[in-house]
């Protein structure tokens, strides 16, 4: 196994952070829904996207060096519609004005609805997905579609919900191994987000992490949350809970072929959580990492 | 079939009200075209206590281009702001991922309601004549592609 390297989802606050810390940043993922402005699909044909071309050049720049991921969540692929091509063209042009993602990630859940009377219209949130072959073939032929127009590898996130779906024909972790066996994709592991969904009643994450086939585990997310209204939010507004890095204290040295360990903070709690505070997040994710390699090693040793 | 069954579990994200009328009567999603099985899963998630959260977070979500661009007039419409933005959405209900095209629509239709007689306190349509102000400029500043990263 290499050593996972260790790295921040970008935000505005980014640069800040890597200025402070610039040693312990060695990965960036970058959304390129927030590089953009989406006109929609009303806008004239090639007149849909606007990038913002400082802020382009800025995440190119903070790339060099450092490993560089597509982090989106635009394309939803479960949903029950044809790809956005559109968009498809657009990821991939933000993937060559930052010089190039080296995979890109998606999340395994409904954002797009396939019947809002406008074309584009949002769920609000991530909504949950029934796991069964009809989905699969859904999820399986954009993959396919997204691979050859990214040229890249590509990797799909477990999402958090409030409201798990009745009666699946599979499990979360059983579409993940499927579509690996397949060689779809790999998987992008939010260990915050099983937290997420164990507080609101939904998983048990051991039992998720025992179900899952730990060859398929690519990067992993780490970040926190709060309470409210009676409700654990994924609100990325705290650093990572004692219970999320345990879980990956125990699980991350079982995934053979991860590649990065991402930490994903909101900007508008920068302040509040502090450089100096997140550049101990850092450290604490690089020990993590080195104890993977380490792990193994003596494993193998043994 | 599999897209009715998604519109209908995000309308039941969208609408607290349409989550009850389920809850009360089944018959409530009679005008989605449902298999059995995607029927039951979806009377089970209106039923599921997390749907409370599911449409709180919804609405945060709806909510977010405007407390970020028209804040000042969301303030000052003081307690009329939650029953003038529950009526925008009812009128526009689906949001645009272009949250200046968002807050835009948002501040032509509140302009539209007051020439239409609706009462609003003198210092809400001030900062409502404002924020549409910037927020314009920051929409025009967004098609030259120069604009500020987008939330």
């Amino acid at each position: 196994m290499n050593r996972p390297r260790v790295g921040l989802l970008y935000n505005p606050t980014t640069p800040e952070l890597l200025a402070y810390a610039p040693a312990l940043v060695e990965h960036l993922s970058v959304m390129p829904d927030r590089l953009w402005f989406d006109f929609g699909h009303s806008a004239p044909a090639g007149e849909r996207f606007h990038p913002v071309h400082q802020a382009v050049q800025l995440v190119a720049a903070h790339a060099g060096g450092r490993s560089l991921a597509g982090h989106g969540l635009g394309l939803s692929l479960p949903s029950a519609m044809p790809l956005d091509e559109a968009m498809v063209e657009a990821v991939a042009g933000m993937s060559a004005a930052t010089g190039g993602f080296s995979w890109y990630g998606e999340h395994l859940n409904l954002f797009i609805t396939p019947k809002g009377g406008v074309p584009n219209a949002q769920a609000g949130l991530g909504l949950p997905v029934i796991y069964d072959d009809e989905a699969f073939a859904i999820v399986a032929a954009k993959l396919r579609r997204l691979r050859e127009a990214l040229g890249c590898r590509l990797l799909l996130e477990n999402g958090s919900f409030f409201t798990p779906v009745p009666d699946l024909d599979m499990t979360e972790p059983e579409f993940f191994n499927r579509l690996h066996r397949e060689g779809l994709c790999g998987t992008l592991l939010d260990l915050h987000n099983l937290l997420v969904n164990a507080r609101n009643g939904g998983i048990d994450p051991v039992r998720y992490l025992e179900a899952l086939d730990l060859d398929t585990v690519e990067e992993v997310h780490l970040a926190g949350g709060d309470d409210q209204e009676g409700f654990y939010m994924d609100s990325h507004s705290t650093l990572t809970p004692e219970y999320v890095w345990d879980l990956a204290a125990d699980w991350l040295p079982r995934c053979p072929n991860l590649r990065a360990i991402t930490f994903e903070y909101q900007e508008s709690y920068f302040e509040d959580l502090g450089l100096p505070a997140l550049g101990r997040e850092l450290e604490r994710m690089h020990r993590l990492a080195d104890a993977c390699v380490q792990i193994e090693e003596s494993v193998h040793a043994g | 079939m599999l897209a009715d069954f998604q519109q209908a579990l995000a309308d039941l994200t969208a609408s607290p009200e349409l989550c009850q009328a389920v809850r009360d009567d089944e018959r409530a999603l009679v005008g989605y075209e449902l298999g059995e099985r995607e029927r039951q899963r979806l009377l089970g998630i209106a039923r599921h206590p997390g749907m409370a959260a599911a449409c709180t977070v919804y609405r945060m979500n709806r909510l977010a281009p405007l407390a970020m661009n028209v804040r000042a007039t969301l303030h000052a419409l003081g307690g009329a702001m939650r029953p003038q933005v529950h009526a925008y959405w009812r009128a526009h209900p689906r949001g645009h991922a272009h949250f200046f095209i968002e807050a835009d629509r948002f501040c032509g239709w509140l302009k539209e309601r007051v020439a239409a007689g609706d009462d609003m306190p003198r210092e809400a349509r001030q900062a409502l004549a404002h924020d549409h102000a910037v927020v314009q400029a920051a929409l025009a500043a967004s098609m030259t592609q120069g604009g500020p990263m987008p939330a």
